[in-house]
């Protein structure tokens, strides 16, 4: 299994270097050059070239390139175009906080949307079913700045009951308790989605392992209901339910880009959607690479998990 | 199965160590806790923050819309960075209104228009116990004028001798030969030639922040974007100090106990950036004092209304010196009847009326009723489709071919009128194409003229000079207008040394720009300033320069 994972790791860094090189060329290929977001409409060409110079856009693309290569590689990630603030202290002060709202949002999920799988294929063909099926259709459409926002004109405006966004409160001592606090919106508005379609996933693969010899045959033999249920049933629905998790992990440092909008999250999600209105190319790659990393390691996780899982499966 | 065990396990400590992390860390967001109550002594630093207590009036909450890009003094390419470093440097005047000018660090003299006395204020000092002096200034605007230096005030310091027209020092020299230090507190800056105080005291006087000489002069001017005094300053001569500026989410500002002015009332100041839906919840639940105003505490016009029913805010409504205008390839379509036709097709009253909702007026020339070089005889074209349709058709224009238009993303309004101009051109027969591309793609296009017509908002200051928009080559003249009469006037203009001399100049420009209608000007939104009821002080109707009496400005506590 090491020698499997080191080898993973070990194709991951071309991988890396190519989508570093795709993603450079697509953020320099769009239209429209940065300087101009940085300039005042009557500054002179002396003066936008100033900056141009200043912020390395004087030099041809491979250049370019090169050098954030290289800077990258010594952990310098380059500075924001605007204030001038280096890059990777505003990405790591980004990565607390959107781990801490995705880890809440796909923990509780998972913790509410797998028993609500199982119960619905148990259950299936009943108004049961029918119902939790029907919550699960409705919590997938509904756009989350809708329901965002619903909930904070109830439960922050009208009834005062949670914040109205944040992470926590300035000029306190942050807490644990006062995070959680802040944490209940924005969870519950991302839950809906992960809930409503973990469930759907569940409910599946539940009625398809149902359906299978093994069970009938445990079935037969007199097993308890409830032992069918966790010996059999659900370690064997497991493996897809991990693939879900596994397209589900890299979230964990994408953000919710409207969610942390609507709530002021400051976390990747909306630092994303500032670098892309700001054209703040350096935070946009370190975004990308940051993403890819997630990827390609939530891809080895996942890979490990089913071994985990199944022990028919073997990486030699 | 014991493996997995142990991962759930390490994924449990690993999130809480994440939630224990960020609750330690400084992605906070202000609130105002009625309950919240200052502890003496706090450590100001991003673990631990000085409490907040909107009950004793101590907290001031405002509400950006557009993120502080700059806290660099000689770089400022965006109003919200602007606006927040008057917060913590002064400048030489102050403008309570668009026409009145008054002293700030200093005040200003002359008797020719050309030589201008600037005498410092004997107080003003630098928060670190040094004095603002003469040779602050003198720095402050030779470095504006380096060659080499980053900047966006070039045009603010062109007037001065010694400058080229772009506000570079000329080639040669190593100071600016119109800026002469008199004593620690006295300057003298000559013009190139007689200029209009009120010009040079908006330009240089009110747009110029005044950098401290003792800690930038050390730090080679290629460096000084990036340096830490650039970014992090540290020494201030306005009311209040910067603390820290959590990247796209707040700005906080302590007070300046030494202030020269007197220091402030209100201890502290965070500036939270949001974006425009989160502004009026943030009002309705009670967490804002006030929005910045003009356009970086924008409230989108449709929604005022909510802020009205709100009780206990005010809800100002004023003109706004900033435009929208319909651009026109000016090489492409070079035939006047054309170019009055497109305006004539355009119902710009159904524009305010109902896009706007009467919030705004219809522009009939450059200006908006918010400048005073606004020439009020001159109405708007009506909207006359039939006139619009028989002028295109006298004029030849080619009715098979699509007009490339662009709109660019961002201004619900502005999107909104770009699908209403697109109908309209079609009740008069003309196809249009009609692309939204993002800000600096439209930019591109249009520096290049890769357009027919597109929107583009502009930013006027209340000296009239938009040489930079019309004038031939313009940096901002992407219409390629080039009018030897506008040129002319606008000539004339900057030459008129005061307003008496240079409004019939600026009537007949705004004439000129209607008769030959190279740009279609569209309409001016009006700006809101929202605020507290308890707040004395604020936001004044001339926006920009409403942080003049900031050191006063109060929040009076429920008895």
């Amino acid at each position: 299994m090491k020698k499997y994972i080191l080898k993973r790791l070990l194709t991951a860094l071309p991988v890396l270097l190519m989508i570093s090189i795709g993603a450079f060329i697509m953020m320099n290929l769009a239209p429209g050059d940065p300087t101009d977001l940085y300039i005042t409409p009557d500054a002179t060409p002396v003066q936008v070239e100033a900056t141009r110079t200043a912020l390395g856009l004087d030099q041809p693309y491979p250049v370019q390139y090169v050098r954030w290569l290289g800077r990258a590689l010594r952990g310098d990630l380059g500075i924001n175009y605007s204030t001038r603030y280096p890059v990777l202290p505003i990405l790591v002060s980004r990565i607390g906080p959107t781990i801490v709202l995705m880890g809440a949002t796909l923990l509780f999920s998972y913790l509410v949307a797998i028993p609500l799988g199982i119960l619905s294929a148990r259950k299936h063909g009943t108004w049961v079913d029918t119902l939790l099926t029907g919550g699960a259709f409705v919590g997938v459409s509904i756009p989350n700045f809708f329901l965002g926002l619903g909930l904070i004109y109830i439960f922050s405006v009208r009834l005062g009951w949670f914040p109205t966004g944040g992470m926590s409160q300035l000029g306190e001592e942050s807490s644990i308790l006062t995070v959680l606090h802040h944490l209940i919106l924005p969870v519950s508005v991302l839950s809906a989605f992960y809930i409503a379609n973990m469930t759907r996933y569940m409910r599946a693969t539940m009625i398809k392992v149902y359906g299978e010899n093994y069970i009938r045959t445990a079935t037969a033999k007199g097993l308890a209901a409830q032992v069918i249920l966790t010996k059999h049933g659900i370690r064997n629905a497991l493996i897809p339910v991990i693939t879900i998790i596994g397209t589900d992990l890299p979230r964990l440092v994408g953000g919710a880009i409207v969610t942390e909008q609507i709530f002021q999250w400051p976390g990747l999600g909306r630092l994303t959607i500032m670098a892309i209105q700001q054209r703040e190319y350096p935070m946009l790659m370190a975004i990308t690479m940051l993403s890819a990393v997630v990827v390609l390691f939530a891809n080895l996780f996942v890979d490990i998990m089913y071994a985990v899982v199944d022990p028919r499966i073997k990486y030699n | 199965m014991s493996k997995m065990k142990s991962v759930l396990k390490y994924g449990t400590i690993v999130f809480a160590s994440s939630l224990f992390l960020s609750a330690c860390g400084n992605g906070d967001v202000p609130d105002l806790d009625e309950d919240a109550s200052s502890e003496e002594g706090a450590e100001e630093s991003a673990e631990s923050l000085p409490e907040v207590d909107a009950g004793d009036g101590s907290t001031l909450m405002v509400g950006l819309t557009n993120a502080p890009d700059s806290f660099n003094p000689f770089y400022r390419p965006g109003v919200a960075g602007t606006w927040i470093q008057r917060f913590f440097y002064d400048s030489l005047l102050v403008m309570p209104t668009a026409d009145s000018f008054e002293p700030g660090l200093a005040s200003f003299e002359t008797e020719d228009n050309q030589v201008f006395t600037v005498n410092i204020d004997p107080d003003a000092n630098w928060s670190d116990g040094e004095p603002v002096s003469a040779d602050d200034v003198a720095f402050t605007l030779n470095t504006i004028a380096d060659p080499q230096v980053e900047t966006t005030l070039g045009t603010s310091v062109a007037m001065i001798e010694g400058t080229d027209s772009s506000g570079v020092r000329e080639e040669g020299t190593e100071e600016l030969a119109g800026v002469e230090v008199v004593d620690e507190k006295t300057l003298t800056i000559t013009t190139k030639s007689p200029v209009d105080l009120a010009y040079l005291s908006e330009f240089l006087g009110f747009n110029v922040l005044i950098a401290p000489k003792h800690v930038f002069e050390d730090i080679e001017i290629v460096d000084i974007p990036n340096s830490q005094e650039a970014t992090m300053p540290s020494v201030f001569s306005g009311a209040y100090q910067f603390v820290e500026y959590d990247n796209d989410n707040y700005v906080h500002l302590e007070a300046n106990p030494d202030y020269f002015r007197g220091a402030p009332a209100i201890e502290t100041v965070y500036a939270r950036v949001m974006n425009g839906t989160s502004l009026i919840t943030e009002f309705q639940a009670g967490n804002l004092h006030m929005t910045a105003g003009g356009g970086i505490g924008m409230v989108p016009v449709q929604d005022i209304g909510l802020l009205e029913d709100i009780e206990g805010l005010v809800v100002e409504e004023h003109p706004s010196f900033n435009g929208q205008y319909m651009v026109i390839n000016n090489e492409k379509f070079d035939n006047l009847e054309v170019r009055q036709a497109f305006a004539y097709a355009l119902n710009r009253e159904l524009t305010v009326e109902n896009l706007l909702g009467g919030r705004g007026e219809v522009l009939a020339s450059t200006y908006s009723s918010a400048s005073p070089y606004k020439d009020d005889s001159l109405e708007p074209l009506e909207y006359d489709p039939e006139l619009a349709k028989e002028m295109l058709e006298e004029a030849g224009f080619d009715f098979d071919t699509p007009l490339e238009f662009v709109v660019p993303t961002g201004n619900a309004v502005r999107e909104q009128n770009g699908n209403l101009i697109e109908q309209w051109f079609s009740e008069i027969g003309v196809t249009v194409n009609l692309n939204s591309y993002d800000f600096p793609t439209w930019l591109s296009m249009a520096q290049d003229l890769d357009y027919d017509i597109g929107l583009m908002g502009w930013g006027h200051t209340v000296d009239p000079n938009i040489a930079s928009y019309i004038q031939t080559g313009g940096a901002s003249n992407n219409m390629a207008v080039s009018d030897p009469v506008v040129d002319d006037l606008i000539e004339q203009g900057m030459a008129g040394t005061d307003f008496d001399e240079r409004y019939p100049i600026y009537a007949e420009l705004q004439q000129h720009m209607q008769d030959e209608m190279q740009i279609v000007p569209l309409y001016s939104d009006s700006q809101f300033s929202v605020q507290v009821d308890n707040l004395n002080g604020g936001i004044k109707e001339y926006w920009a320069g409403s942080l003049h009496d900031l050191h006063e400005w109060t929040l009076d506590t429920e008895e």
